[in-house]
């Protein structure tokens, strides 16, 4: 009996077992061997210089990384916001049996998430250059000048642009998964008692949809944190500041400036930043749910 | 009377001899090691796999691997990777002039003066062999060269009455004519520095008015990026830009061809490999139409010019062959087969390929599209006039992107060039302490 | 009274407003779409002087297409197979990985799993340049640079699918069978692979299409893991080909026409498997929602 209970209690590791390999493999240990080399200072292929927490030191006075953060963090604010607010829109109309078109329009805003990311950058990146744009004609339409959308600066509102087209969809798809979880006897109930659609929508639909829109902040953030693909295609089109997103940064850091062991502790303090604010955010939702 | 003519006579002899010694090619090495087979990164047109087997004929003992890793910054990456790795470095790989300091100063290098480098200093046009060295130590052999010359559209200069500048003052003047009568339609030409690493572009103008921005000293470093003729140089072009005489595309993107075959765009600044590129590039109608001539100068100097890119071949501290690796290195560069192979894509820093019968024949397509010019010609003599006072810094890829930023602020008026030279200048210096190096 | 009333909303003036507006998101949306469609039928003269919102003619799709393809030995068919290799094992690795860590999770109770689980969900924010570098150097050390092991085995780690898959196994698999089962004798493993998978069916096909979609997006750890060209994903290889185009260093081998139709090539099998497969990926978000 006691083998059977031991036998019994060591079941649900091995089930674990694959996975928590990997985890260690390719989490666990480069996280902690990056961190070795974030305590060292070296130029080349000279013997290293322990210098403890000096790149962390470092990193919190450093205008690039700081710019990059504060960069990201007004990205996520209005980028963010437009896209939620878009694919609320959005998830509302194709929720609404009264509506025309919801399913094609369902498919249609879903397909740029099909395409992945760096190919987007490639796309976008030529269409928003003057000789090959499809907005000449358009611009000049209205009697406009075609902006120059890949000038330092309109580059941040260019990738805003980018971005947003790849994800509407997907965060739309998100609410209106939401929104069809919500038992239609709450609208019928809200009609009889002489509700207009205006009020279903603020009184029952939203509030009733706030963990899906948290769950799309969620990705949201940790898609602009991540942010990295966009910027680097666009690199060979035009310039790119290398304080854009942190994750440029600290690569142009590690692999065009050959300085790995400040890029390993910049990596480090935001492993931790977004481990911290993802744990409060889980924990938060989950105490919800109880 | 006799032991006079005597003296003349060996005099002569040496003398003859001497000289011819000097006239004939230094013989390239020979290699008399075991077969080894070393591998080779490049993305240069014109060294290829003809060329590479062209060497194993003349060296059998000596088998190369070539692949091209990518061109520019993507292979430099996986160097920089490669080495800190500590494995998975090739043994010869191209590296541009600008970027030799900073694989230099991280120990990436070999130095190939023990293997009788400097013997074959001769062979190469000077300026280049001095951006190989330091000291006398030998980090690379070089290759080709970018010297200035200037490009310009005939038809349009025509069109406009416009006169062939030869110097800077004369350039401002047609700019702003050029401006004025074609009611902004037309510029003179682009502000090729925007970008990253096209601060290469300024850069090589303001080597081309005697003007550098480091020099190394022994082990000391001093960096002079907002000097007096780096100020004049950078303002004399930031003032046509600011004016809009210049217009500001990014060089190589899509817009930046179509703007000089639509007419917009009425010259450029011309590096020797470019010509090629404008020949392929622009539109039909433009064939025969353009003209290439010096680059204009500045008042009270004698003829200079800059350069703008060109590589070399290097050997890494992990090559296990380096003797080899060496010998394959100066070939690719100073044989005859090799350079003139090459020839019509690289424009040789080797003296074997400038003096080649095939630079100056006239009924290539490149040269056709300059209206028949022997346009190589232009290039020599820009090239043997390039200053030789003239070093690139160990932390280039900081500059580059860097100076891109400064450059774009400058453009878009939220700073004044000499700004912008500062602030380089100063974020720099402090970058460049902090990773330890010894400038001032 | 009531009909008219319906009938009256549904063609009011409010709704054609909003009808109107959802045809212009379209276009928003579809403009890329279109935009490659018709410039990968073009020539490199025809691309710079042409009108952008329209065909020209003679058409060049069959020119520009010949062209990409057989560029380098067909080497962009090569990155294709190369895309299905790494996404297809990933998907199935995946798949299988986090279907048994999730069935642990769900059906379990063992010391430290709620701190693990934290700790897991936690690891799904880690920015890719914190594990990238240290990986490369792993990879090095165990000589797997330049295989395809190299992109494989990390990104058969997925925080966010063990996830999911925890919630398809609380959702279709009640604990009272497990228990039932286990009375009958049979041990966790057969549960688990003869009852269990096909109740989670519809879960596994939504990790799979999630780790596929994910797998063929992947850029940033094959271009720090791989050097050798033959072995790039077709994102990579289509971005070094655009980079080479777009900073004149092709030299003319690669031109503007045939790398649009290349860019059309690697968005055309996605698109199609998204519309063939979108009713698992809904399912996968609506269960997400739901215990998000």
């Amino acid at each position: 009996m006691k083998i059977k209970i031991r036998l019994r209690r060591s079941i649900p590791f091995v089930f674990l077992s694959p996975f928590l390999i990997l985890l260690v493999l390719f989490y666990v240990l480069p996280l902690v061997y990056g961190f070795y080399i974030s305590l060292f200072r070296q130029y080349g292929l000279r013997p290293p210089i322990f210098i403890g927490m000096g790149n962390y030191i470092k990193a919190f006075t450093d205008i690039g990384f700081l710019t990059s953060v504060l960069t990201m963090g007004k990205f996520f604010l209005i980028q963010g916001s437009i896209m939620i607010g878009l694919a609320l829109l959005f998830a509302l109309y194709i929720d609404n049996e009264k509506n025309h078109l919801r399913g094609l329009f369902r498919m249609v805003y879903y397909i740029p998430f099909a395409i992945p990311t760096v190919v987007s950058g490639i796309l976008w990146g030529f269409m928003y250059s003057k000789s090959l744009s499809p907005f000449q004609s358009i611009f000049s339409l209205v009697g406009l000048l075609h902006p120059d959308f890949l000038s330092s600066g309109n580059l941040f509102w260019s990738i805003i642009n980018i971005v947003t087209w790849e994800w509407t969809g997907y965060n739309m798809i998100i609410l209106y998964s939401g929104l069809q979880t919500i038992p239609r006897e709450l609208y019928e109930a809200a009609y009889i008692d002489g509700a207009g659609n205006f009020d279903i929508i603020k009184y029952i639909k939203l509030p009733l949809l706030i963990p899906s829109i948290i769950l799309a902040t969620i990705f949201t953030v940790i898609g602009s944190f991540q942010l990295f693909n966009e910027p680097f295609v666009l690199q060979s089109m035009t310039y790119v500041s290398p304080h854009l997103t942190p994750n440029l940064y600290i690569y142009i850091t590690a692999f065009n400036y050959g300085n790995f062991n400040f890029a390993a502790a910049m990596a480090m303090i935001l492993a931790i930043v977004t481990f911290a604010v993802s744990s409060i955010f889980i924990r938060y939702s989950a105490l919800e749910e109880e | 009377m006799k032991k006079f003519s005597m003296f003349i006579l060996i005099t002569s002899l040496v003398v003859f001899f001497g000289l011819s010694l000097y006239a004939d090619n230094v013989q390239l090495p020979v290699y008399n090691g075991s077969p080894v087979t070393i591998t080779f990164w490049s993305w240069a047109p014109g060294i290829d796999q003809w060329t590479i087997n062209a060497f194993e004929k003349a060296y059998p003992n000596i088998k190369v691997k070539w692949t091209d890793v990518g061109s520019g910054e993507a292979e430099y990456s996986k160097l920089l990777t490669a080495l800190s790795a500590g494995s998975g470095a090739p043994d010869v790989v191209q590296i541009e002039y600008q970027m030799l300091p900073t694989f230099i100063s991280y120990g990436g290098l070999v130095d190939l003066s023990k293997y009788g480098a400097n013997n074959y200093k001769s062979l190469f046009v000077p300026w280049t062999w001095k951006q190989v060295s330091q000291g006398n130590a030998v980090y690379a052999i070089p290759q080709d060269t970018g010297p200035y010359a200037f490009a310009y559209n005939k038809a349009i200069f025509d069109k406009y009455g416009l006169t062939v500048p030869k110097t800077w003052d004369e350039y401002a003047a047609d700019a702003q004519k050029l401006y004025e009568a074609s009611n902004g339609k037309v510029v003179l030409g682009n502000f090729d520095g925007v970008g990253v690493s096209q601060i290469s572009w300024l850069l090589g103008l303001i080597w081309a008015a005697g003007g550098h921005w480091w020099v190394l000293n022994g082990n000391t470093w001093t960096q002079t990026i907002n000097s007096t003729i780096s100020q004049k140089v950078t303002n004399f072009w930031g003032n046509l830009v600011n004016k809009g005489y210049m217009s500001t595309i990014t060089p190589w993107s899509a817009d930046w061809f179509p703007a000089m075959s639509n007419g917009k765009v009425a010259s450029m600044i011309c590096p020797a490999w470019m010509p090629g590129y404008l020949q392929e590039n622009l539109s039909k109608e433009n064939a025969g139409q353009w003209r290439i001539v010096p680059l204009p100068q500045w008042p009270n100097m004698p003829f200079t010019s800059g350069n703008w890119g060109g590589s070399t071949d290097a050997v890494t501290v992990q090559s296990k062959n380096p003797e080899a690796a060496f010998i394959f290195a100066l070939w690719i560069n100073a044989s005859e087969e090799s350079c003139n192979h090459f020839i019509g894509y690289l424009f040789p820093a080797s003296f074997v390929g400038l003096d080649s019968p095939r630079m100056h024949d006239t009924t290539t397509p490149v040269d056709q599209f300059f209206g028949g010019q022997d346009i190589n010609q232009i290039f020599i003599d820009a090239s043997k006039a390039v200053n030789t006072n003239f070093e690139w810094a160990p932390w280039l890829n900081y500059i580059y992107n860097e100076a891109a930023k400064d450059i774009s602020d400058a453009i878009s008026k939220k700073i004044s060039w000499t700004q912008a030279l500062d602030q380089l200048q100063n974020s720099s210096l402090n970058y460049a302490q902090n990773q330890g190096f010894n400038v001032k | 009274m009531e009909d008219k009333k319906i009938k009256k909303s549904f063609y009011s003036i409010k709704s054609m407003i909003f009808l109107f507006l959802m045809f212009v998101a379209s276009a928003y949306f579809l403009l890329p779409l279109f935009w490659i469609i018709i410039a990968s039928s073009k020539s490199n003269s025809q691309l710079f002087s042409t009108n952008p919102l329209w065909f020209a003619f003679p058409l060049n799709f069959v020119n520009n297409f010949v062209n990409i393809s057989s560029l380098f030995n067909g080497e962009i068919w090569r990155w294709f197979l190369n895309s299905i290799i790494y996404s297809g094992s990933i998907s199935i690795g995946t798949t299988l990985i986090s279907s048994m860590a999730g069935f642990a999770f769900s059906k379990y109770n063992f010391k430290g799993k709620n701190v693990l689980f934290f700790a897991i969900i936690g690891m799904i924010m880690v920015p890719s340049t914190a594990l990238v570098l240290p990986i490369y150097l792993l990879m090095h050390g165990l000589n797997l640079i330049n295989t395809y092991w190299a992109v494989i085995l990390p990104s058969l780690v997925n925080p966010f699918t063990v996830y999911l898959m925890r919630v398809f196994w609380m959702q279709e698999f009640p604990n009272e069978l497990l228990d039932a089962a286990r009375i009958d004798g049979a041990s966790d493993f057969r549960v688990f692979f003869s009852i269990g998978l096909p109740l989670v069916k519809g879960g596994l096909a939504t990790v799979a299409l999630f780790s596929f979609v994910g797998a063929w997006n992947n850029f940033f750890l094959p271009l720090v893991v791989l050097s050798k060209e033959n072995l790039y994903p077709l994102v990579l290889g289509l971005q070094v080909w655009t980079s080479l185009v777009t900073t004149g260093q092709s030299q003319g081998i690669i031109t503007y026409g045939p790398l649009l139709m290349g860019v059309l090539i690697s968005i055309i099998p996605l698109i199609f498997a998204f519309m063939l497969l979108r009713k698992y990926w809904q399912y996968g978000l609506s269960a997400g929602a739901l215990k998000g």
